[in-house]
């Protein structure tokens, strides 16, 4: 129907333009507040669809009549009474919270989503709304075939052939239905009677570590929810100790009272699951948290877990580092300090088999396997005098040298001229024509590779320098040297 | 309460063992004029100092070398007018020798901690560090501020994994030092400071070091460089030894094959400069 139609029919219908986007956002934040009650919350991914082809479906929220959430609730209604009850409570919770946030809702529960999400729709009394264990078959009997979530064309021809309850389809032929229809009718049926497995996809990787805390009263102070936080750490290390795993990652939720929710994570470098040394960590991050208006729900999670082998760690060959590093906490100031400057930004060095000097240096994370400590030794006895500084890009100078291959008489840097009392060298470092490039390609074959001669001088100050000629002098075109010169670091 | 220097009335420093065996009392004195001064400085695995391996440096060091509990300030020398960094690589040695003397009397983590500012945001260059220690034991922390480098820092200096902490900054700030110092006394573990350039001087670090490179000593007939020389000045000395210079001053040469440093005699390397006969003490 149109809008002018619509018009001419309710003179005063009141309209607003669509805001599909929104509407997303909104399910999204419903979506993210159920996760109170069940980590398996999944938006409905027929809600759009069955939008597009006209149906007058109403479900979760009162928007476009389209909108829908699944939530697996499996193992977690016991935590508002026992069994049935339990599981009644959660719904009329779930309902009623929502209503709080005046946001109307029709929520239904029964053993499968399919079922759920038809009595959801088409239940017409309150009281089918709940569907209770193994009920299914009964409860959809009366319903219309629409909640059977079939494509339209299937759904219109249902109706021609005069099937127009679910109930109908329970004494037809499975063969012929198939033959006729094809596989979906049977499938969304054995989904919603629960002979057939449909399982939701959570929006979120579902923890398998997690505790919850909920709250009489919102709260609201810092210490209050560090001290939440605390309770929640220890019983979190208490199921890693039973599954003999550590946590890498930690993540903490604040369910605040409009709805919202703040999370913050934080990470390890080793598995982990002492208390005191995670809750320091958290203690950093805490602050960034924002409780609003009160908080009423907090929920810890561990979404990345690994096995935990007894000690921290045991790295036979690195000797007295290794027991350093686990033993004396050296691993967990790491985290610390990664925590707050990024794990970027706390490495250690690795030496790598190159002649560039650039390349001989290369960083780790602090997680990473600890080097032999003769490596260092090993490459820096191969390799000549090396600076204790190596700028990142090399300076260009500009240098006196009388004789093509001595080394310079002066070179002046920063427009300051150093006159060069002492060198050594030259020692020629030539390119590593067997490694490709960095662009991928391959230096051409039968070609001198590119070279560069590197030489130590001291000044007249007694600045010690380490200069480098890019290449040789090749004959000059207008009568100037062409190879550059380049300062590339100081020596102690 | 006055408090009276022990070295007031210290004898010289040679003789001073053979003193105290002979008159236990002055030990005892000693010790207690220790404990008044610096009693809340922790002692490390027992040990009081780290001597630096140079006698007469040592000679006038509190405990006969660098506190471990304790902040110590390295300084480049201020760079001729016009010059960008010619000191930096003999400040960044001296501090990596001082590391590697820490370093090889306790076992751990070396936590070096930098804040890149602009012109040589570069890391060390571990190939020539490991004449001092093993990089593999070093772990490189890098600030965007200041507060975060000195906070870096605090963190290590209270983790007892740690061997011995290196901030480097062009920052001065007191309030930063104070925190710095009070933490290393607590725990025992070493901190130092490496500036880039001279900083306006503060009371808190207990010894403040400045280097600045010079002239090597070629081989007779040849152009070559010798071993690395830097001057090396103790401007600050807290609780240590009087001298007689008011800035005691030393020519040093680090020697790469025997791995030690040692002054260098004015006789032997035969200054031409008017300034290095008055420096070297």
């Amino acid at each position: 129907m149109r809008l002018a139609d619509s018009r001419a029919l309710v003179p005063d219908l009141i309209t607003t333009a669509g805001e599909p986007q929104a509407d997303r956002r909104l399910i999204e934040t419903i979506a993210n507040w159920c996760d109170r009650y069940t980590p398996w919350v999944a938006v409905d991914p027929l809600g759009g669809a069955i939008a597009e082809e006209g149906t007058e479906a109403c479900s979760a929220g009162g928007f476009g009549g389209d909108a829908g959430l699944l939530l697996d609730v499996t193992g977690c209604a016991h935590l508002f009474g026992r069994d049935e009850a339990g599981e009644r409570a959660l719904l009329a919770d779930l309902v009623e919270r929502l209503a709080r946030h005046d946001l109307t809702c029709r929520a239904a529960m029964a053993d499968t989503a399919g079922a759920a999400w038809a009595l959801a729709r088409f239940a017409e009394r309150q009281a089918d709304l709940f569907c209770p264990s193994h009920g299914q078959r009964a409860a959809l009997a009366q319903l219309p075939v629409e909640g059977l979530r079939v494509d339209t064309p299937i759904l219109e021809t249902f109706l021609k052939l005069g099937l127009r309850r679910i109930g109908d389809l329970y004494p037809l032929p499975r063969a012929p239905l198939a033959r006729r229809f094809g596989d979906q009718p049977l499938t969304r049926l054995d989904q919603a009677l629960g002979t057939l497995a449909e399982p939701i996809e959570p929006r979120r990787a579902a923890p398998a570590f997690r505790t919850r805390l909920a709250f009489a009263e919102p709260i609201g102070r810092s210490e209050d929810i560090a001290a939440g936080t605390s309770r929640l750490l220890a019983a979190l290390c208490r199921q890693f100790e039973q599954a003999g795993v550590g946590a890498r990652k930690l993540e903490i939720a604040l369910y605040r009272v409009d709805g919202s929710v703040d999370r913050t994570s934080i990470g390890t470098s080793r598995p982990n699951r002492d208390n005191p040394k995670l809750m320091k960590l958290f203690e950093e991050k805490l602050g960034e948290l924002d409780p609003g208006f009160g908080v009423e729900l907090m929920i810890l999670a561990a979404p990345e877990v690994e096995a935990w082998n007894g000690t921290q760690d045991a790295l036979p060959e690195a000797g007295a580092l290794a027991a350093s590093l686990g033993e004396d906490g050296t691993v967990d100031l790491a985290d610390r300090l990664a925590l707050r400057l990024g794990a970027e930004n706390v490495v250690r060095l690795l030496p790598r088999d190159s002649h560039l000097p650039e390349h001989v240096q290369t960083t780790a994370n602090v997680s990473a396997k600890p080097v032999p400590s003769g490596a260092w030794a090993r490459v820096a006895d191969l390799k000549g005098a090396r600076p204790t500084r190596l700028l990142q890009r090399p300076e260009p100078v500009d240098v006196t040298a009388p004789v093509p291959d001595d080394p310079p008489r002066h070179f002046q840097w920063r427009q300051h001229t150093h006159r060069i009392v002492r060198a050594e060298g030259p020692e020629r470092l030539a390119d590593e024509w067997w490694r490709p490039r960095p662009d991928g390609s391959r230096p051409p074959a039968n070609t001198v590779p590119p070279f560069r001669d590197y030489y130590r001088v001291e000044d007249d100050d007694g600045g010690r320098f380490w200069l480098f000629r890019d290449g040789p002098y090749a004959a000059a075109a207008n009568g100037r040297p062409t190879a550059r010169w380049f300062l590339h670091g100081f020596c102690a | 309460m006055p408090v009276i220097s022990p070295s007031a009335f210290a004898p010289p420093v040679a003789s001073r063992a053979a003193n105290d065996a002979a008159v236990p009392v002055a030990a005892d004195l000693r010790e207690r004029i220790r404990r008044l001064e610096r009693a809340h400085s922790a002692q490390r695995a027992g040990q009081a100092a780290v001597p630096l391996g140079v006698a007469p440096i040592d000679a006038l060091l509190p405990e006969g070398g660098l506190l471990t509990g304790a902040l110590h300030e390295i300084e480049a020398g201020p760079a001729p007018s016009g010059r960008v960094a010619s000191h930096d690589g003999a400040a960044l040695g001296f501090a990596a020798h001082l590391l590697g003397r820490f370093g090889a009397k306790f076992p751990g983590t070396l936590l070096w901690c930098r804040r890149p500012s602009g012109t040589f945001d570069a890391p060390p260059y571990a190939a020539a560090l490991s004449a001092w220690f093993d990089p593999a034991r070093l772990l490189m922390v890098t600030a965007r501020r200041d507060e975060d480098l000195f906070w870096a820092m605090e963190e290590g200096l209270r983790c007892p994994g740690i061997a011995a902490v290196l901030g480097e900054t062009r920052a001065a700030d007191p309030t930063a030092g104070r925190r710095l110092s009070l933490a290393a006394e607590k725990s025992g573990v070493p901190a130092l400071l490496l500036r880039p350039q001279p900083a306006p001087p503060q009371s808190v670090c207990t010894t403040r070091w400045r280097i600045a490179s010079a002239p090597s000593h070629s081989t007779p007939g040849l152009n070559d460089i010798g071993g690395a020389r830097w001057r090396l000045q103790l401007r600050r000395n807290r609780f240590g030894a009087p001298s007689a210079a008011e800035i005691p001053s030393w020519l040093v040469e680090w020697n790469d094959e025997t791995h030690c440093l040692a002054v260098v005699s004015q006789a032997f390397h035969g200054s031409t400069r008017e300034s290095d006969a008055r420096l070297v003490g």
